[in-house]
This record gives structure tokens, sequence and C-alpha cells, in this order.
């Protein structure tokens, strides 16, 4: 059998879980995380579908309100929450992907736009349950995982049996067959693969995974702020998986943890933080296509002074939009 | 012999274009069947609207009395088909072990969704790639990133991707566009070296391709069926060497 992981990937999981509650908060870490578990999925979409989406803060915010609701209106303990909140997202990003499914191109990514814009007014507008403008505060850690260092633990915990369902995911007959329908839909389909029905199953488990994140991080800081299911959020977890690099099965991750260093560090010194990031983006964009794993990888070859194998089976191409 | 594939009185017309009119013709178990024209003359057309892509405006296709045409592209194996492209069309990013797997699986598989074991487990899917790669000759390329074959390898591969799940009817669009004279050749020889393992229909724009290996062509010119019969019978009527040949002798 294939070993599941290759060794680079292996070693970053374990200094990312290792060094990030030393170098910031276990909460911070906790997020880090979570993030990361939101642009994982994302990019089972964008880097191994090919699918861009603009949407992915609704799946994030539907997991995030729907656990926070569970947990504050309904008195559900975190480890009821979160499971049902995954539910409930599955089941709302399957419906929304039997509709962006039958479109590709431009089009895909405008509808997941505008149901990204419309969860957003329901968040916005029914201040009964989500709390409205000011978001959805007063949820609690279930005692067990109270404490910032043992909710870590616990997000570590899933974090690490989702990557392992990812990865086994994009192992598997579906994930390959994804990649082909991302290079070729049309052999694809002639071959016999009906491309929509497989479409609607990547969007529908990277919504599933997305919400998992959001779920969790309605725990981190105990609130569900309402920008977390704004477009900007949507653009947010491109970013994080692009800049990691959507060409690796990790990169997203190392996306989802340098995003959330720039928000703690450069904030701190200017309000208008986000403009670094817009900057940073845009060089990704034009110079590193490849984002940082790219970036790395090369290095790595260049320092090793031989052509390296090209990426594994499995590993996904560059994203094409 | 039976009549394997029946196309029956197929028309396409493009908003009052009319692109193919009332084609008819039976192909024979087992036998080649070439669809010859000048360009423009509506083969690929007509190729479109046997393998689905598009649903004919009339008339039908029928392989083993099942009906083929105006359903989805990707039902056609179900049926036992398979199809090669006009221009090679093969997933750049895999290996050209995982390019054959697609094919080798779907047939393996059926519709059934599989998303927890690894797409390799399967030794029977290994044992058909393997098969396959074999009888095009790319067995010592199979872990090789599909784009870094050369250009003719990458038309045997897309036939690879076509033969593995062991199809009864081969559909081929001009399966030697673009190719050089050796790789001609090699794609030709290959395609005699299906002939009676499978019925084919095969859409070509060089007639000398065509005339050596074909048991009957059905030649088209401005969407309609100017003659069908043996290479000798095509050869010899004096329409197609007018519409045709004319040009050439």
């Amino acid at each position: 059998m294939n070993r599941l992981f290759n060794l680079p990937t292996l070693i970053t999981i374990a200094v990312m879980i290792v060094f990030l509650p030393i170098v910031q908060r276990p909460v911070v870490a906790a997020e880090v995380l979570t993030l990361g578990i939101a642009a994982l999925a994302t990019n089972l979409l964008l880097g191994y579908t090919g699918l861009l989406s603009f949407g992915h803060a609704m799946f994030f915010g539907v997991g995030a309100y729907s656990a926070g609701i569970l947990a504050v209106k309904f008195g559900f303990s975190a480890f009821a929450a979160i499971p049902l909140a995954v539910l409930i997202t599955a089941v709302v990003s399957w419906l929304i992907g039997l509709v962006c499914v039958r479109r590709s191109g431009l089009y895909f990514i405008m509808i997941t736009l505008a149901f990204n814009q419309m969860f957003y007014f329901i968040a916005y507008s029914w201040t009964s349950m989500t709390g409205g403008e000011d978001g959805l505060p007063g949820l609690r850690r279930p005692a067990l995982i109270a404490d910032q260092w043992s909710f870590y633990i616990f997000t570590v915990i899933v974090f690490l049996i989702t990557i392992v369902l990812m990865k086994r995911f994009v192992d598997s007959p579906t994930g390959r067959i994804l990649q082909a329908i991302r290079d070729n839909p049309a052999r694809a389909a002639a071959i016999g693969y009906n491309v929509e029905r497989y479409k609607l199953i990547a969007f529908a488990i990277s919504g599933l995974f997305t919400g998992l994140a959001g779920a969790i991080f309605a725990f981190v800081f105990e609130i569900v702020p309402i920008d977390k299911i704004h477009l900007l959020f949507s653009g947010d977890i491109v970013f994080m998986t692009l800049i990691g690099g959507s060409a690796s099965f990790i990169g997203p991750l190392i996306g989802a943890a340098f995003y959330t260093w720039l928000q703690e560090t450069v904030s701190l010194y200017w309000d208008r933080w986000p403009m670094v990031l817009g900057i940073v983006f845009a060089l990704v964009v034009l110079f590193f296509r490849t984002g940082i794993v790219g970036m790395a990888e090369a290095l790595a070859q260049k320092a090793l002074g031989k052509k390296a194998a090209k990426t594994a089976s499995g590993e996904p191409a560059e994203a094409r939009q | 012999m039976s009549v394997a594939l029946q196309c029956k009185s197929v028309s396409k017309h493009f908003e009052g274009v009319k692109a193919v009119s009332n084609v008819s013709f039976d192909v024979q178990q087992g036998a080649l069947h070439a669809v010859i024209g000048p360009n423009g003359a509506g083969k690929t057309t007509l190729f479109n609207c046997i393998t689905s892509e598009y649903a004919p405006t009339s008339g039908e296709v029928l392989f083993e009395g099942n009906r083929i045409s105006g359903r989805r592209p990707h039902d056609l194996p179900t049926f036992g088909a398979s199809r090669s492209f006009q221009r090679t069309s093969i997933f750049a990013n895999l290996t050209v072990a995982q390019n054959v797997w697609l094919s080798a699986f779907r047939q393996f598989a059926g519709n059934k969704v599989e998303i927890v074991r690894s797409a390799d487990s399967h030794p029977e899917v290994a044992e058909v790639i393997a098969r396959t790669l074999d009888e095009v000759g790319l067995a010592r390329y199979a872990d090789a990133p599909a784009t870094e074959l050369a250009h003719g390898d990458q038309r045997l591969l897309d036939f690879a991707i076509a033969l593995a799940p062991k199809p009864r009817l081969l559909l081929l669009d001009e399966p030697t566009a673009g190719l050089s004279r050796t790789d001609t050749q090699r794609v030709m020889n290959l395609i005699e070296g299906f002939k009676g393992r499978y019925t084919i229909v095969l859409i070509e724009h060089k007639m000398d391709v065509v005339m050596r290996i074909s048991d009957r062509l059905t030649v088209m010119y401005f969407g309609e069926v100017l003659a069908e019969g043996t290479p000798e019978e095509i050869r010899a009527n004096p329409r197609v060497r007018e519409a045709y040949l004319g040009r050439r002798a």
C-alpha cells in the first residue's frame, strides 16, 4: 500500500502542530488549524477539480452559525453541536452544489458569489438567531476543552483526522477522476464519467469540511463574527489556498498560517493590513504561481543540485482559472 | 455476419444550415467502415451525432439494437462503445498509466463512486492497464507524465484510453490528423491490427489512408451521402472522382 503522506508533508504537519502554539497563543494556533482545514477543503475544488468558488465563506459561516446557534440557543454541547453543524453544512452545500455545478468557468464563480451574498444577508437580518451585525456571542467550550491547551489538542485531533480523510479522498478513484475532469472534462465524459455528478461530489465534500472548520472556529473565540460569512472572507480563503500553493496537498495549510501571521503581526502596527495582503497576493499571482510550497520545492531542488522527481501522484497540478 | 451499427437517416441542422442530411449506412459486426469526404462535408458533425456530442435533428443511430444517439456523451461507454478524438485528448497532468486507469476503472466499477480505497488498489484494473499499454507499445512509459510523451505517442495513448474498457465499437475521429508520416503509419498499422476484433467507424480526411484498410466507405459531400461501397467501388465511382479525387487525379 502506498504511504498516505510523503516525508516533507509529514514533517510540515508535525512542525506546525508543535511550533504553532509556541510562537502564538494556543487559541491562535487552533485558529490556524481551523482556517487550514477550510483552505485545504477549498483546494479540493480549486486545485483538484479546477473549480474556483467564491462562496466558501458561506459554508464556513453555515458551519459556524449552526454550531453557534445549537450551542447558544438550544444548549447543545460543542461535542454535539459540531457534528450536527457539519451535517447541516453538508446538506446545504449539496443543495447549492446542485445549482452551481451546472455552470462552469466564470458563471460558476458568479453563482457561488451570489449564494454567498444571499447567506450573508440572511445572517445579517435574522438577528434573533444570528445576532446580526454584532455576531453571535456567548458560546462556551465544554469543561473538557475549556482551557486553551486542551482546546488546542482537541483541534489537533480533529485536524489530523480531517487531513487523513481528505488525503484518502484525493488518492481515491474519485480524487483521480476529479483531476481528470479538471484537465480535460470532455474526455472524462467520453470515458463515461458524469462530469456534473463528480463536480457535485467534490463541491459537497469541500463544503462539508469547510463547514467543519467553521463549526470549530465558532469555539475558538467563543463567538461567531458576521464577517466570517461575508464574501470578503471567501476571498481570504482563496488567498490562503493560492498563497500556500494549490498545486500541493498541504500548501493551503501553510497559506492559512501565513495569512494568520500577517493578520496577527501587521495588524498591530497598521490598521490597513489587508493592503499588505493585497500586495502579497498580487506578487504571488504575478511571479509565484505555485505559492509558498512551490517556491520551497524549487529552492530545495536548486539546493540539492538535482532535478528532483516531479510532483508525486495524487498531487494536483497548478490550478487554472 | 450481422449488422452491428446502423445510422438511420441522421440529419443535423444548425439554424437552417444543413450540416448533415439524411445519412444512412449499416456496419457489419467486426467491419471497418470509413466515412470520408472533403473538409466541410459534415463528417465531424455526423461523428458528434453518433457520440451524442450533438443530438441529431432527425434520425437515430443504433448499436446492437440500442439507440446510442441523442443521449449524453458519458452514456456512450455503457453501450460498449469507445471514441477517440481528432485532436489528441489526454490528461496532461496524470501519468500514462493513470490516463489509461481512468477508462479501465470506469469499465471495472461501472457507475459506482469510490471515495475511500486508494485508486491503485484494484489489481484487476492494473492488469488491464498493463495489457492495454502493451498493445499500443507504450508499456515502458507507464509512469511518465503524459505531457512528456512525443506527439505520436500521445495519440497512441489516446487510443489506449479508448481500448482499455474492451469496447465492441470503436469510433475514431480522424486518427491520423496532424501526425507525421511515420506516426501516421504507426497508427494505421495499429488500426489494421484491430480489424475483426472491433466494429470500427473511422472518420477520415485523407483518402489514401483509408482505402487500404476499410471494408466499406461512405463518401460525404456537402452534408449528404455521395456514395457508399467497397474501396474498389468507391475508387471506380465517377461522382466520387469528380467531387473528391478529381482534384488530385
